[in-house]
């Protein structure tokens, strides 16, 4: 149930895409919220564009950008919205949108921008988010991906298994209901080979769901480094290989330096953290926390290191510092003679151009896992993941129960129904009474 | 003119509820029924309980209503079903004393001073400027009345087929009501059709039992060892005084029902009513599952002295000569003699879509309907409408707010929720399925559920008050006891009793039996006190989480949508949504998310709708 007197905010533009992003802000707050991260001190005039710069919470500034104020009910939801765009670089979108809810704003559920725009009368549809999906594809792949859940094969998907376990708690729920029917509906190894048959399918959904919804939401991969190893060759060598690139952006922080790449059909926002460290003390020290915040974010890090020379104190550092994290290291100079040997990773020289389509595959491959692209549907939405993530944790729990075997089925039960719930959030729900009518269907109750 | 607080029509188990409860709550009741001997009557099977049905039950004798203590004091057989699983569906049933049981509660009623009998047939209500002003007896009689109750069951437009026999009758010869059925027809009340059956009684006579035992036709069905009262009053005097038994049909049977299929009404056509899928005629169990080889059937006596044989899961239709032929068909009943066939019966209800959570019609102010007449089939389902609409009817009378009780709280919550947010396709029976908080609803803890809110409106008295605090007591003291007290682990720790309780494995009969921990029971409910503890240690989590998601529900259940509200003022919903949300007329947004065919955004829309107006009215106030 969505609230609708608080004040909402979410980048407003589609995903990982270049140019200029749009943060929007709504609700009764949001003139309040937007001035106070803003620099100018004066208050915003009804619809004026103004060139401002947004800042954060430690009065670093995070972009420059133009705000425009809309009091209600003339605009896009009726309520008063600040809109303020800033360059798309996705680490600033979401930097604004951060400094947004520390000042009181809620993060929007999907749809919900449009849901008050609708209670207001601004628009006569609420549409499917498929979709919007399908209208912000940026490669083929995400239009791919769209399409098959506009066409349901995920919800077919997830309707299958929503089915399986429903037959299973009919079964179970007759056992209960029908104690004196002279039928033995199920016996507890069956409704653990089933449950089992249940977890197995959400855990291939599962797995499809992580390369889903980096084809829908695109990766960001920064490159990482110490100095002078070579990180910014080997951002060119990526962008400058690639003839799909969206927009060029200008680093937003001096700093940071973002592209647009579409790797294999893959949306990946690459970032360099080049020049941090090669300016005077104060500015590099802001420059590290940069890099060190733009990493936090990243789908994947690529680790660079200089191939020609001992790994040093730096080298050593970063790679423990990141060794939980999803990343490729990247050797750099191999046409100079190795300096160390090192276990995988991937080789390369951006000078001469060796090992660079070595390095596009890792990527995908880290990205997207093993599997081929093109077949299944993939589960790309993050409520979805959600979903399916909490269903099969009760559906973990029912098992156990099972195992166990001295726990009272209407327990069992409980989990299953829980699981059933979420699944259902997706397909739609299904009442105890089609429950019953399953029951009357398959067995004949009543004496 | 003769007049009263509250008029109820009809006696059966819904009326007699709602008549004892309104009396209760301190209003002067007038009981309208045909005749005093059919008072509580069992038409179909001589039994009361059974699973979900004996929560009802339960709960009922929670509230101060009479179906517990009646049927504990007439109960010849008693069962507690489900007793392999877990408590939340452990589930009493008994067979029944037909006799004696009415006998009880009429007895019950005349000692219930507000409480007048009028006897003869109900016409018409009397409605002035939209609310109930009184009854016309169809001798021309008026009554007065602030509260009008109907429970008339089976009777509007009753008609009885057997075979090609049709007879209108609201039961076995007893004529139905079609004046008060054209009424409520005037008023503008959506009006459906159903039907229901009861198989033919044989003379106890007739059949040698011990014979069909020996030779292996029957199986003897006994009560339980130890039996458990349904009445949290009861402390003694529950006896299994008979026994039943259970046989099974035979391809002959089927062979017969097929052959002779076409004179059923329900497959030529004659029937339109829709009849219950839970409760399947022979006919039915016949041609829709022709893959089972037999079906279970149960003899079961209507009473200790009584010739009437109940055939158990052998409801039909067909005409007299073919139910003879296949009674004698089933092994071990070659020489039965059938004393009344089978009949199936359709009769007109009332869309309960039409009803409040209280049971009061949104068209008539005062007008509040009970049991079959609302769709639902049973005694335990009628008697729970019964005593909430009694209690609801007084509660009106005296300008106080109804008492509506929640799907956590109570079955009958589940039940009268359904009721009005779906309304009936089939006859409405209950099921724990249908509980989606099941856990929490349990036979041992209805009174905790349920008692404290009786007593402050009334429902119960001070006698079964003391009793009842006794218990609470008891219970706090035995679960504070568990916590205190130090056991000893396989590994030598120590630690709480509760603790060691929530092991897989460890039951609460071993701690007390190894006297390592002394808790206090009342002996007839003993069995259930220690469920009802151990329950509630053993699987904390999962009703910490249970009551959790029963408060999420409440909180849309407190949001409330105002009365006459025009749901086409919502901008952007559905055409559809718009006409279901004023025909159901739902009194919270919880009730409209219930509604059928109502989608979630439909329901988020009218949320935040109502939100905002309320939002502007305070704006403007």
């Amino acid at each position: 149930m969505f609230s609708t007197d608080d004040s909402i905010v979410a980048v407003a533009t589609p995903p990982g895409r270049g140019g200029i992003g749009v943060v929007r802000i709504s609700g009764p707050e949001s003139r309040r919220i937007a001035e106070a991260m803003l620099t100018r001190r004066e208050p915003l005039e009804a619809r004026m564009a103004t060139f401002t710069r947004v800042a954060a919470k430690s009065t670093d500034v995070i972009d420059e950008v133009v705000a425009t104020y809309f009091p209600a009910p003339r605009s896009y939801t009726g309520e008063d919205v600040v809109e303020i765009s800033a360059h798309g670089n996705p680490v600033v979108l979401q930097a604004i949108v951060v400094r947004a809810l520390e000042i009181g704003a809620r993060l929007a559920e999907p749809g919900e921008f449009t849901l008050r725009a609708f209670l207001n009368g601004k628009r006569d549809l609420i549409q499917a988010e498929a979709v919007a999906d399908l209208i912000a594809a940026a490669t083929p792949m995400q239009a791919r991906v769209a399409c098959d859940q506009l066409e349901g094969t995920l919800t077919g998907q997830i309707s299958e298994i929503d089915a399986e376990l429903f037959s299973l708690i009919a079964s179970l729920e007759a056992s209960l209901d029908f104690p004196d029917e002279g039928y033995h509906f199920i016996q507890p190894a069956e409704t653990s080979r089933r449950v089992a048959v249940v977890v197995g399918k959400i855990d291939a959904l599962l797995s499809a769901a992580r390369r889903g919804r980096v084809i829908r939401e695109g990766a960001t991969v920064v490159v990482v480094g110490r100095p002078n190893v070579g990180k910014s060759s080997i951002f060119n060598l990526l962008v400058g290989s690639d003839r799909a690139i969206v927009a060029a952006v200008a680093g937003t922080t001096r700093d940071l330096i973002s592209e647009q790449v579409d790797l294999d059909g893959l949306a990946v926002t690459l970032v360099d953290t080049a020049g941090a460290r090669e300016a005077t003390d104060e500015i590099e020290r802001e420059g590290i926390a940069r890099a060190e915040r733009a990493s936090g974010i990243a789908t994947l890090l690529l680790i660079v290191l200089d191939g020609s020379q001992p790994l040093s104190r730096d080298d050593e550092q970063l790679l423990g510092r990141t060794s939980d994290r999803s990343s490729i290291v990247v050797t750099n100079k191999a046409d100079l003679p190795a300096a160390f040997e090192r276990e995988g990773g991937v080789s390369v020289s951006a000078r001469t151009g060796a090992g660079a389509e070595d390095l596009r595959r890792a990527i995908v491959r880290s990205l997207t896992g093993e599997e081929s692209l093109r077949d299944s549907a993939a589960l790309s939405n993050v409520r979805h993941i959600e979903l399916l993530t909490q269903a099969h944790t009760r559906l973990v729990a029912a098992q156990r129960l099972v195992d166990i075997g001295d726990t009272p089925e209407e327990f069992v039960l409980a989990d299953l129904q829980a699981a059933r719930a979420h699944l259902e959030e997706i397909v739609g729900a299904r009442t105890s009474e089609s429950l019953l009518h399953h029951i009357f269907d398959k067995f004949c109750i009543g004496k | 003119m003769t007049s009263f607080d509250v008029i109820v029509i009809g006696a059966g188990h819904a009326g007699v509820e709602a008549a004892y409860a309104a009396a209760r709550l301190g209003c002067s009741v007038g009981l309208c029924t045909l005749s005093r001997d059919t008072v509580a009557h069992m038409p179909c099977n001589p039994a009361v309980g059974g699973t979900a049905k004996g929560h009802l039950v339960r709960e009922i004798d929670a509230l101060g209503g009479l179906m517990g203590r009646a049927i504990d004091a007439t109960g010849i057989q008693f069962k507690l079903l489900n007793r392999s699983r877990g408590p939340a569906v452990w589930s009493p049933r008994a067979q029944a004393d037909k006799r004696q049981y009415s006998a009880w509660v009429s007895k019950a009623l005349q000692r219930q001073p507000k409480i007048s009998w009028l006897i003869g047939k109900a016409a018409r209500p009397e409605v002035k400027h939209g609310r109930v002003a009184g009854l016309v007896m169809d001798d021309g009689t008026h009554y007065g009345c602030r509260a009008l109750v109907v429970t008339t069951g089976t009777f509007l437009n009753g008609l009885i087929h057997i075979g090609p026999e049709r007879r209108p009758a609201g039961r076995h010869n007893e004529p139905p009501s079609h004046e008060l059925a054209e009424s409520l027809r005037s008023f503008g009340f959506d009006i459906g059709r159903l039907k229901t059956g009861t198989p033919p009684r044989l003379h106890r006579d007739s059949i040698d039992f011990e014979r069909a035992v020996r030779e292996g036709h029957f199986v003897e069905e006994r009560g339980d060892s130890v039996p458990q009262p349904f009445s949290f009053s009861t402390t003694s005097g529950l006896r299994n005084q008979i026994t039943c038994w259970l046989l099974h049909t035979t391809e002959r049977v089927h062979d017969l029902v097929r052959e002779h299929i076409d004179q059923s009404p329900l497959y030529n056509g004659q029937i339109q009513g829709i009849g219950p899928r839970y409760c399947p005629s022979l006919e039915d169990k016949v041609m829709r599952f022709p893959e089972r080889e037999r079906h279970q059937i149960y003899l079961e006596p209507e009473g200790v002295d009584v010739d009437e044989i109940y055939v158990n899961g052998f409801s039909m239709s067909l005409p007299r000569d073919v139910q003879e032929l296949l009674v004698r068909a089933l092994p071990g009943l070659q020489d039965a003699v059938v004393l009344r066939p089978g009949y199936a019966v359709e009769y007109d209800f009332v869309q309960p879509t039409e009803l409040r959570s209280s049971l009061e019609t949104h068209r008539v102010q005062g007008l509040f309907l009970a049991g079959q007449i609302n769709g639902t089939s049973g005694y335990e389902e009628a008697a729970a409408q019964g005593l909430v609409v009694g209690a609801n009817a007084a509660l009106a009378v005296l300008g106080k707010e109804p008492l509506v009780l929640g799907r956590d709280e109570a079955y009958i919550g589940v039940m009268v929720d359904d009721l009005i947010t779906r309304g009936c396709l089939e006859p409405y029976r209950m099921f724990t399925s249908r509980a989606e908080h099941r856990l929490l609803l349990r036979i041992d803890n209805a009174d905790l559920r349920l008692t404290p809110l009786g007593y402050r409106i009334g429902l119960t008295d001070r006698d079964e008050w003391a009793r009842f605090s006794a218990r609470q007591d008891r219970h706090s003291r035995n679960t504070r006891t568990l916590e205190r007290t130090l056991v000893r682990t396989e590994e030598g720790a120590r630690i709480s009793a509760s603790e060691r309780l929530r092991r897989p494995g460890i039951v609460l009969e071993g701690l007390i039996a190894s006297g390592e921990v002394h808790l206090e029971f009342e002996d007839v409910s003993r069995s259930l006190e220690v469920a009802s503890i151990e329950n509630d240690v053993k699987y904390a989590g999962y009703l910490r989480r249970e009551r959790a998601s029963a408060e999420r529900t409440r909180r849309q259940d407190r949001k409330r949508v105002p009365d006459l509200f025009d749901y086409a003022r919502v901008p952007g919903l559905s055409r559809e949504v718009v006409q279901r949300f004023s025909q159901v007329r739902p009194e919270t947004v919880g009730q409209a998310s219930r509604i059928p065919g109502v989608t979630p955004a439909a329901v988020a829309v009218l949320a935040a709708f109502l939100e905002r107006s309320a939002f502007s009215e305070a704006d403007r106030a």
